[in-house]
């Protein structure tokens, strides 16, 4: 679903040159739960850049749902982001002109859903996620566990191939965490989505199916979580 | 295509609805003062034109002028090409006139303007000079020791007053010399004095043909025959019309024989209502650039979570471009309404020029030219500002 082989990305040149990914290769296999995790300046959010179409390496090839992906021009990519990619900020990045409901409305619209489509499936969305209510709203108006929530319910309205998220927790308190990775959990559970999360955290293992960890630039390890997955599946666990 | 732009408009919408007001209402109303500015000058100066125009023909020359042919001092068988134009139809009135310069003497006061002899009842049926008349009398068909000035050449009892050499305050029934320049002095009574407004009669005198005939030994000749006909701006046609019934001397319409004075006017107007213009555009540029460029640097970030989450900078381009409409639109709107409240001002209480009031000409093509310009204008201070803003890396941009 995901190849990616020897990504490199270098900042600046000759001595003060920043090798921010320095030979990365990975295969992500559909309805995957991957955690990537490593210190900071390891080259985590990079990595998320590439996979999300944000910024192009400096070598390597990337192949994502079966379409080499730096062969695309800027408005293929986009196109493509918009079709196949969700993405989350760690600080939520809504447009703040934007309800909560504009907000998830935005990309459906954009890919040329009939209203009434549009409508629908934010609502859906919108009760996946668990913000019936509030949906009305600015994000000024809504506490950060909520704005991520919208976010999240953005990042997904075009059913994405895949979903990244850089950080999704770590403005958010235990107790909202908790809400965003069980969310996590359940879309890669009940739909099968496919997810790449960068995370800091220790406890967070426990929801990954795979964990990347990174160092300078370069894969460490490579482990497989914590994650008891029977234990989803058995309604007596 | 069509989903991009229903995708910018929702932007736009939503940037309008939830963005700042005061700067939105400011810029509005800018734009509705420029388009003011478009308008109201050039609208003033076609208004002077046509008045002077109508001055021109109502006080100078008539519709037609027709002079000698060439290398002659004099229209010959003057009478019977009168009676030939005067059947033509369409002619409402033909006046032969004699011009000549002479010396006017009164009291020391000694002035040399132009001197028309004129048939007044033939003259009353081209020019409007005879109902001009600020006191005593025009002159009538038979007069002879009788002579009519314009205001200006009687002139004030205090000098000062004066705008051009005068006799220094003549009143009707006081007699003064004219020298013609053929040596001749005559003394006339002043029968009338003309206040017309039009520079040309308010500065010079008048007899009749019959009298200058009498003085320098003519009959039947005239140095030019004026031309009054049915219609206004169909002078090319009837000259045709007037050389197809036999008429073998120069014909001149009113605006060859104007043309340098009039159009040294006008030019100089659209001078000044070019750089009008131009500034006024330039202004609207400025504004709308600004407001959209300060509009797009403040959603700098922004504008780079849109493009991350697949939305195309075309159709970023594009919202902006539908604010600067917006702002355009309304603007426009705002700016019609402003001038139809000039307007009826003005019609109460209408600015006057020497010549009379002026009507302000407001018609269709300067309407349409004035919101193009005003909408390219805009379309182009929107454009810039957001493809610049939109051109950098999407990571930078949400770095903010
Ligand atoms: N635009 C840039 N220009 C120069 N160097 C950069 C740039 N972006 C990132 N880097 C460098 O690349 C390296 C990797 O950065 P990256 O953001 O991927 O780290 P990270 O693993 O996400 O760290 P953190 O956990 O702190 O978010 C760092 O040393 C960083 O300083
Ligand atoms: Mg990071």
């Amino acid at each position: 679903m995901i190849i990616g082989s020897d990504l490199r990305r270098y900042y600046g040149l000759g001595a003060v040159q920043v090798r921010a990914l320095d030979g990365v290769s990975l295969e992500i296999q559909k309805g995957e739960f991957i955690g990537v995790m490593g210190p900071s300046g390891s080259g985590k959010s990079t990595l998320l850049h590439l996979l999300g179409l944000l910024d192009r390496p400096t070598s390597g090839s990337l192949l994502i749902d079966g379409v080499d992906v730096g062969v695309l021009d800027e408005r293929a990519r986009t196109v493509f982001r918009l079709r196949r990619l969700g993405y989350v900020f760690q600080d939520y990045a809504l447009v703040p002109e934007l309800t909560a409901q504009e907000n998830v409305y935005l990309p459906s619209m954009a890919r040329g859903m009939t209203p009434q489509e549009c409508t629908l499936v934010c609502s859906d969305i919108l009760g996946v996620v668990g913000l019936g209510d509030r949906i009305h709203h600015l994000p000024s108006q809504m506490s950060g566990g909520e704005q991520q929530r919208v976010a999240i319910a953005r990042a997904l309205v075009n059913r994405p191939a895949l979903l990244l998220a850089d950080e999704p927790c770590a403005n958010l308190d235990t107790r909202n965490s908790k809400v965003i990775l069980d969310l996590f959990r359940k879309l890669n559970h009940d739909l099968h989505q496919t997810i790449v999360m960068v995370s800091h955290e220790e406890w967070h293992k426990s929801y990954f199916d795979r964990i990347i960890s990174m160092k300078d630039g370069v894969i460490e390890t490579e482990t497989n979580g914590n994650r008891d997955s029977d234990s989803m599946g058995n309604p007596s666990g | 295509m069509f989903e991009d732009s229903k995708v910018a408009f929702f932007l736009a919408k939503r940037s309008i609805a939830r963005g700042n007001k005061g700067t939105l209402y400011l810029t509005i109303l800018i734009i509705g003062m420029v388009f003011v500015n478009l308008i109201f000058l050039p609208s003033i100066i076609s208004g002077v034109a046509v008045l002077f125009n109508q001055q021109t023909i109502d006080y100078s020359y008539g519709n037609l002028v027709i002079e000698p042919k060439k290398n002659q001092v004099y229209i010959n068988n003057a009478d019977e090409l009168q009676r030939k134009i005067e059947r033509i139809p369409g002619v409402t009135g033909v006046s032969p006139r004699y011009l000549t310069g002479a010396t006017i003497v009164y009291k020391g006061n000694e002035v040399t303007p132009l001197l028309y002899a004129i048939n007044p009842d033939d003259d009353r049926r081209v020019l409007k000079i005879a109902s001009k008349v600020a006191s005593g009398e025009y002159l009538g068909d038979g007069d002879t020791d009788q002579i009519v000035i314009g205001f200006r050449l009687a002139g004030n009892d205090d000098e000062k007053l004066d705008v051009i050499p005068s006799l220094g305050g003549v009143d009707v029934g006081k007699v003064v010399d004219v020298t013609f320049n053929n040596g001749v002095t005559r003394q006339y009574r002043i029968k009338g004095i003309i206040n017309s407004d039009s520079y040309d009669v308010d500065s010079n005198a008048f007899i009749t043909k019959n009298e200058y005939e009498s003085v320098f030994g003519l009959e039947d000749k005239a140095n030019q025959m004026l031309v009054r006909t049915q219609e206004t701006g169909n002078e090319d046609m009837m000259r045709n019309t007037l050389m197809a019934f036999g008429v073998q001397e120069k014909i001149w319409t009113w605006e060859e024989k104007s043309a340098n004075f009039l159009n040294q006017i006008i030019g100089s107007f659209n001078i000044i209502n070019f750089i009008g213009t131009i500034v006024s555009l330039v202004i609207a540029i400025v504004v709308i650039f600004i407001v959209i460029f300060i509009n797009t640097v403040y959603r700098r970030k922004q504008i780079g979570i849109l493009k991350a989450i697949g939305i195309d900078r075309s159709v970023i381009i594009k919202s902006y471009l539908f604010q600067a409409l917006f702002i355009f639109a309304i603007g426009t709107i705002i700016g019609c309404g402003f001038l139809v409240l000039i307007l009826q001002l003005l019609a109460a209480n209408p600015i006057v020029f020497p010549g009379g009031p002026v009507a302000p000409v407001v018609d269709a093509m300067l309407i349409l030219r004035s919101t193009m310009s005003l909408l390219a204008v805009s379309l182009i201070a929107g454009y810039i500002p957001a493809w610049i803003t939109t051109r950098e890396d999407i990571l930078t941009a949400i770095r903010g």
